[in-house]
């Protein structure tokens, strides 16, 4: 039987609100991240993006490739840009728009993580949205607190890749007890549909937390970045679930057994991964996948 | 493409001075202008590709097209599409020996498709002696077709589909050769092949059965009154051992005149025990009968298990009839009382020694261990003769075989008089039933080829299938694929081109077979055609390798939206180029490998770089 | 009404009169009260707004920028530190042409640490983009946030109005507050042309190349301008409903006058009496105002101070290396005018340091009785 994925045909033929032309690279995650996104969320869509790689993909003045309403913010105010927005829309009695702020891992997990935090603190009404592409690449590919240990940046150079784990962004937003943080991945559209057209209907603060493949800062074939990203699925490193209201849901089980070494061989990034790091990376990936799944459908 | 061109709609604004400038950074159009196509230096197209199973199937049967159709339950178009490339669906369905399942890329997955008894499925699902909805006027060149095995049924088949007037020539009363006095019944019923004849009849093939060519018409006659002369008498007797006192017994005796015995309704006493000796199918099919008949049987083996030609599920059939198995051992010697009763079967244990010819190891006789097998009666199958007598004279017959060229050509002692052809088993060929099958598909291509004058070598390079093993009878009519998209027939997709991750595992529907017990005591047929569920079910785990189904994935997956659906009852995809990268995700996430990328060309003339 | 308040309360009052949307803030001192008041205010239900309480001032200003940019009339107020934290979206909110309003209580720059009234920080912002407007009482806090907003809206260029920390923001005034429908005819709803719209989806601040981008900053610039031209309507308006009005550059007895002494904040109010004091004693000095520092309002200053033989220019700020701020400022204004005066920057007051009328008396008096000025510039009452 073929796994096709449970996308009605109407969505994907149906009007584009992320239009071609974008000046992404061959085989850009982020861009296919936005389009499979605003499939989700529809027309009633205001985005703020922060410095990131959107900054670039979206075109140049006088153009941009989105048909919804966007604003530009800086780098680390996507959050409360976007409560802003929210609460300008909210006084023009526009509360059905959803606010989203679409930030790289950078914007989200280092220098945003303050504004992020209070505006999940306060719950502001917004869906924030970190496509994670594991390395500030737009500024060419330096590591940021999503790089996970082992991988080679141009900070993080040969002889000297990143030693440091990847911080556990789910469980610092799930400290704030907002009603919903999910996972997604590009290479599972439609569960990741889903999960933004359900985060369009919660009221609070919702997180979502995409793995989205960057070939060049990878150091992958781009006609590969999608099969590599189901493979960090697969070898669970990057698992698919959600939280809502505190309530866990595995959305991937993988059904095959990879081990995360070869996951990491399909990308040059991490060629200089000493076998310390990959049986500590494995061990970290394996604790991670057994709490998830002592958390799946507990209260 | 007929749909409007993006690009078309693309908007620029010229912002000549600085009045022209809004007071704010804000965006007046959208992207469209910047055609990213141009980026791309490789580029992905829609093409079809030779499934495995098709490239393994000696007919190149276009086994995906018609699981396609009997998935949207167009079974009438699933039969006629199916007979394009196999014409006896009901019963190679039933008997063939399913290259296609051993090399079915589903096998990776969980395991193959039962594509055999889908086929028994699309076969027995229209009556076949239905009329063929493409028989043309007859083309003014005659074709004597002589035997009415599997070769000899293909090749009037498909002569009549290109217009010859086509007579059958069958020495026995019935028709249909070794599928009529080989196969056993409980694997073929005799219904099915009398059907099928029908169906021939009706195609306006004329049926001369009880008509012995070299008695009742000389071969010399028959070239003066044809065009075109397909030999197919196949084989009859079964080698001899060569071993002393072989002569000595009616209890020593060929499994295939056995077999024909039986079939013809001949009385046949082979005693409590029987051993036959041979590995292949007739052995395996003598076996059974001969429990059908009462006995208690051993197969004798030379090489073990892996080695044995026999089809594995046929194999395991007979061990649950009870059939006994005895490999790596060779009758050594037969000792024939006076009564002409068999005393003792020695024979003497084997050990595999290095790869022969065949590439399997040789066996080896272990000096001295030898063993008594006791037995009643003797069947042989290691190997079948043909019989050439009728050919004497003007066919060189030599090591058993007819030799023929590469268009199935036979090399007459003589000029003059209708070409010659041949095909099936005295052929050198594999002895199965679909390579007789794809034998007559091919001559009669290259009779049709003959008749227009063309060369049919360059035929060949254009309507070969996969690796080239196969000829498509649809691609030299020019009929139209499943899928109304762009073919490339040289390209294969094995297991290594498929997604599997895009696959979920289903085992293979259950084909409720008769018990064994019930088996034993019956000639009748013991596996019952599926029902449409189980057709469904089963068709439903058709990978559909290297064919397109619109699954959708290459237009959800690409990133720079330049997938389109074509719509308006249009089948499949566009890909808008103006825009398209090139990055290949379409091509790696298509499950199935029907995308293709080729190199974009490039325009750059090394004189302007210069 | 008029009321006795301090300038904090002056600012959140101008700022529910104004029907200002979306509020957002941080505390410090000392615009605390400032926040605590308008939190009292929306509480109170006087208001209709959203107020986001955030953890910063970056944020703060942050968040102006997506509530403006979505259309709403926006306010935040914040002193010291907290502007300067804001510096990074100061730039991008003027840039973006956003018409906030900031009321900026002016306080000392750390370290060490010093809450008292000084001006280098809201100077030091002085490249943003961002219209600057010094205040010398509660009254003119108040109608100044108004104001604000009618120019700020009509030119599309924030506005920062500040004020001196406690002289003004804790010390009580007589303050005139105007009825709300008054300033309803005054300042009319806020409906800007573009705005994040989902039936107009526009992208607002989008990557720009070198081919597009100078001809923006000059267009920003260009609007800048007429800030200067639009003041003086807004002025006049201002006067016409409420019967006040505040000069772009007021003029204190300048007429004749062979000194004009230039300030900023609550040291005007003390030259004044000083003036008045010196013009007694038949010195002819005068005094300018300097009530909006961006744009600077060239030609007014040089119809001023342009003629004059000496101008004295009082910083309670400091661009060490340099001098003070507005000195340098006005220098080089009047670098072509036609008689060049002799200018004397002085710099007074620095983290609060009170600045007495005998300081001010003092320095004109140095000025008058010097040709040149002995020092650039004079650091007036240091501790010798």
């Amino acid at each position: 039987m073929q796994k096709t994925f449970d996308i009605p045909r109407e969505l994907m033929t149906g009007e584009d609100l992320a239009q071609p032309g974008m000046l992404s690279c061959q085989g850009c995650g982020a861009s296919l991240a936005m389009k499979l996104a605003l499939k989700g969320l529809g027309e009633r869509t205001v985005i703020a993006v922060p410095a990131c790689c959107w900054t670039i993909i979206i075109g140049v003045y006088p153009y941009s490739t989105l048909k919804v309403p966007v604003v530009h913010v800086l780098f680390e105010t996507a959050a409360v840009s976007a409560s802003g927005i929210r609460a300008g829309l909210d006084m023009r009695g526009e509360e059905d728009v959803v606010v989203m702020a679409w930030a790289g891992d950078g914007g989200t997990f280092d220098i945003g993580i303050q504004s992020l935090s209070g505006v999940a603190e306060r719950n502001d009404d917004i869906l924030y949205v970190c496509y994670d592409n594991e390395a500030y690449m737009n500024t060419g590919i330096q590591r940021s607190g999503a790089t996970p240990m082992g991988a080679w940046t141009t900070t993080t150079p040969s002889g000297a890749v990143k030693q440091e784990k990847k911080k556990d962004i789910e469980k610092i937003m799930l400290a704030h007890e907002i009603p919903y943080v999910a996972t997604a991945s590009v290479a599972y559209p439609d569960d990741m549909i889903k999960k933004f057209k359900k985060a369009r209907t919660i009221k609070g603060t919702k997180f979502i937390h995409l793995l989205s493949p960057c070939p060049p800062g990878w150091r992958i074939d781009p006609a590969m970045s999608i099969k590599i990203t189901r493979m960090a699925t697969q070898a669970k490193v990057f698992p698919i679930y959600e939280v809502e209201n505190g309530k866990y849901k595995i959305n991937v089980y993988p059904e095959k057994k990879i081990p995360l070494k070869e996951y990491f061989k399909t990308q040059g990034r991490f060629r200089q991964m000493s076998e310390d790091l990959v049986k500590a990376a494995q061990e970290r990936a394996d604790r991670s996948w057994e709490s998830l799944i002592r958390m799946d459908g507990e209260a | 493409m007929t749909m409007k061109k993006r690009s078309e709609s693309a908007e620029t604004y010229e912002l000549k001075t600085w009045r022209d400038f809004p007071p704010m950074n804000i965006s007046m159009g959208t992207m469209l202008h910047n055609m990213t196509g141009s980026w791309r230096f490789i580029k992905p197209i829609y093409e079809d590709k030779v499934p495995a199973c098709q490239n393994a199937c000696p007919a190149g049967n276009d086994i995906e097209g018609w699981i396609k159709l009997v998935q949207k339950g167009e079974y009438d178009k699933a039969y006629w599409h199916l007979k394009r490339e196999q014409p006896f669906p009901a019963i190679l369905g039933r008997i063939c020996f399913r290259f296609c399942e051993a090399s079915c890329n589903r096998a990776h997955l969980d395991d193959f498709v039962g594509i055999n008894e889908l086929e028994r499925f699309v076969g027995d699902r229209v009556e076949l002696s239905t009329p063929h909805p493409d028989v043309p006027e007859y083309n003014g060149k005659k074709l004597a077709v002589i035997g009415s095995g599997p070769a000899g049924m293909s090749a009037a088949y498909y002569g009549r589909l290109l217009g010859f007037r086509v007579t059958m020539f069958e020495m026995l009363p019935e028709m249909g050769g070794i599928l009529r006095v080989g196969i056993p019944a409980y694997r073929l019923p005799r219904e099915v092949v009398a059907e099928e004849f029908k169906g021939l009849k009706n195609m306006g093939i004329e049926l001369m059965p009880n008509t012995s060519v070299g008695k009742d018409i000389t071969l010399n006659e028959l070239r003066d009154d044809y065009d075109y002369i397909f030999l197919a008498t196949g084989v009859h007797e079964s080698a001899k051992l060569d071993l002393k006192g072989e002569d000595e017994s009616d209890l020593i005796m060929s499994g295939l005149g056995m077999l024909k015995k039986v079939a013809l309704g001949e009385d046949v006493d082979l005693g409590k025990r029987v051993a036959v000796i041979g590995g292949g199918n007739t052995a395996i099919d003598a076996a059974r009968t001969s429990v059908r008949l009462g006995s208690k049987v051993i197969v004798i083996y030379r090489r073990s298990e892996t080695e044995m030609p026999a089809h594995p599920a046929e194999v395991e059939e007979a061990r649950e009839e009870g059939v006994e198995f005895r490999f790596l051992a060779a009758p050594e010697n037969i000792e024939i009382n006076n009564d002409g009763n068999i005393e003792r079967l020695v024979c003497c244990k084997m050990e595999l020694g290095p790869p022969d010819e065949s590439g399997r190891r040789r066996p080896v006789k272990k000096e001295g261990a030898l063993f008594e097998v006791e037995t009643d009666s003797i069947l042989t199958a290691i190997g079948e003769i043909p019989a050439f007598d009728y050919l004497k004279g003007i066919v060189k017959t030599e090591n058993r075989v007819v030799e023929v060229n590469e268009g199935m050509q036979v090399k007459t002692a003589d000029e003059g008089g209708a070409k010659i052809f041949a095909g099936g088993d005295i052929i050198d060929m594999p002895h199965t039933v679909v390579h007789a099958v794809a034998a007559g598909k091919k001559a009669s291509i290259v009779m049709d080829c003959d008749r227009k004058g063309t060369d049919f070598s360059e035929v060949f390079k254009k309507i070969a299938i996969g690796d080239g093993r196969a000829l498509s009878f649809s691609k030299y009519m020019g009929w139209a694929p499943v899928n109304p998209v762009s073919q490339n027939n040289e390209k294969v997709v094995d297991s290594e081109k498929i997604v599997y991750d895009y696959f979920i595992k289903a085992s293979q529907v259950d084909k409720k077979v008769v018990n064994a017990d019930a088996r034993r005591g019956s000639f009748d047929a013991y596996g019952k055609t599926f029902d449409e569920d189980q057709a469904q079910k089963e068709a439903a785990r058709c990978m559909h390798c290297g064919r397109c189904t619109e699954c959708d994935n290459c237009l959800i997956f690409c990133p720079d939206v330049s997938v389109l659906v074509r719509g308006e009852g249009q089948f499949g995809y566009a890909i808008d180029y103006d825009y398209c990268k090139g990055c290949g995700i379409c091509f790696t996430e298509c499950p199935r490998n029907a995308i293709t990328m080729i190199a974009e060309e490039i325009s750059i003339q090394v004189d302007d770089l210069q | 009404m008029k009321q006795v308040i301090k300038g904090n309360f002056a600012v959140a009052q101008g700022v529910r009169l104004c029907r200002v949307g979306v509020i957002s803030a941080y505390p410090i001192t000392p615009q605390t009260t400032i926040v605590e008041e308008l939190s009292e205010i929306c509480a109170r239900g006087e208001l209709d707004a959203k107020f986001i309480k955030v953890e910063s001032e970056h944020s703060a200003m942050a968040a102006m920028v997506g509530s403006s940019t979505a259309g709403v009339r926006s306010f935040t107020a914040t002193s010291s530190q907290g502007l300067l934290l804001m510096h990074e979206v100061l730039h991008w909110a003027a840039g973006a042409r956003l018409p906030i309003v900031l009321s900026n209580v002016n306080r000392a720059v750390g370290p060490g640490w010093n809450i008292w009234a000084d001006q280098t920080d809201s100077v030091s912002q002085r490249d943003t983009g961002w219209v600057q407007i010094y205040c010398e009482s509660n009254q003119e806090v108040l109608d100044s946030v108004i104001m604000s907003y009618k120019l700020a809206e009509k030119i599309l260029l924030p506005v920062m109005l500040t004020y001196d920390a406690f002289f003004l923001s804790h010390t009580s005034e007589i303050v005139d507050i105007p009825d709300i429908e008054d300033v309803d005819e005054f300042l009319p709803p806020y409906r800007p042309e573009f705005r994040l719209d989902v039936d107009n989806p526009r992208t607002f601040g989008g990557m720009i190349g070198p081919d597009c981008y100078y001809e923006e900053r000059y267009v920003m610039h260009k609007d800048s301008l007429k800030v200067l031209e639009h003041y003086s309507d807004v002025c006049s308006e201002f006067h016409d409903k409420f019967g006040r009005e505040y000069d772009i550059a007021e003029e204190y007895r300048t007429d004749d006058a062979e000194l004009i002494i230039v300030t900023a904040g609550t040291i005007t109010s003390v030259t004044r009496i000083v003036v008045d004091k010196l013009r007694e004693q038949g010195k002819s000095v005068g005094m300018m105002k300097l009530r909006m520092f961006r744009p600077v309002p060239v030609e007014r200053w040089l119809k001023v101070l342009g003629t004059v033989p000496k101008v004295v220019v009082v910083d309670r700020n400091i661009s060490a290396g340099l001098g003070g701020v507005f000195a340098n400022e006005v220098q080089a204004v009047l670098y072509n005018s036609e008689t060049r005066p002799v200018i004397y920057p002085v710099v007074v007051g620095l983290g609060g340091r009170d600045v007495t009328p005998d300081d001010v008396e003092g320095i004109i008096n140095y000025a008058l009785e010097n040709d040149k000025p002995k020092d650039v510039p004079l650091f007036w009452g240091l501790k010798q």
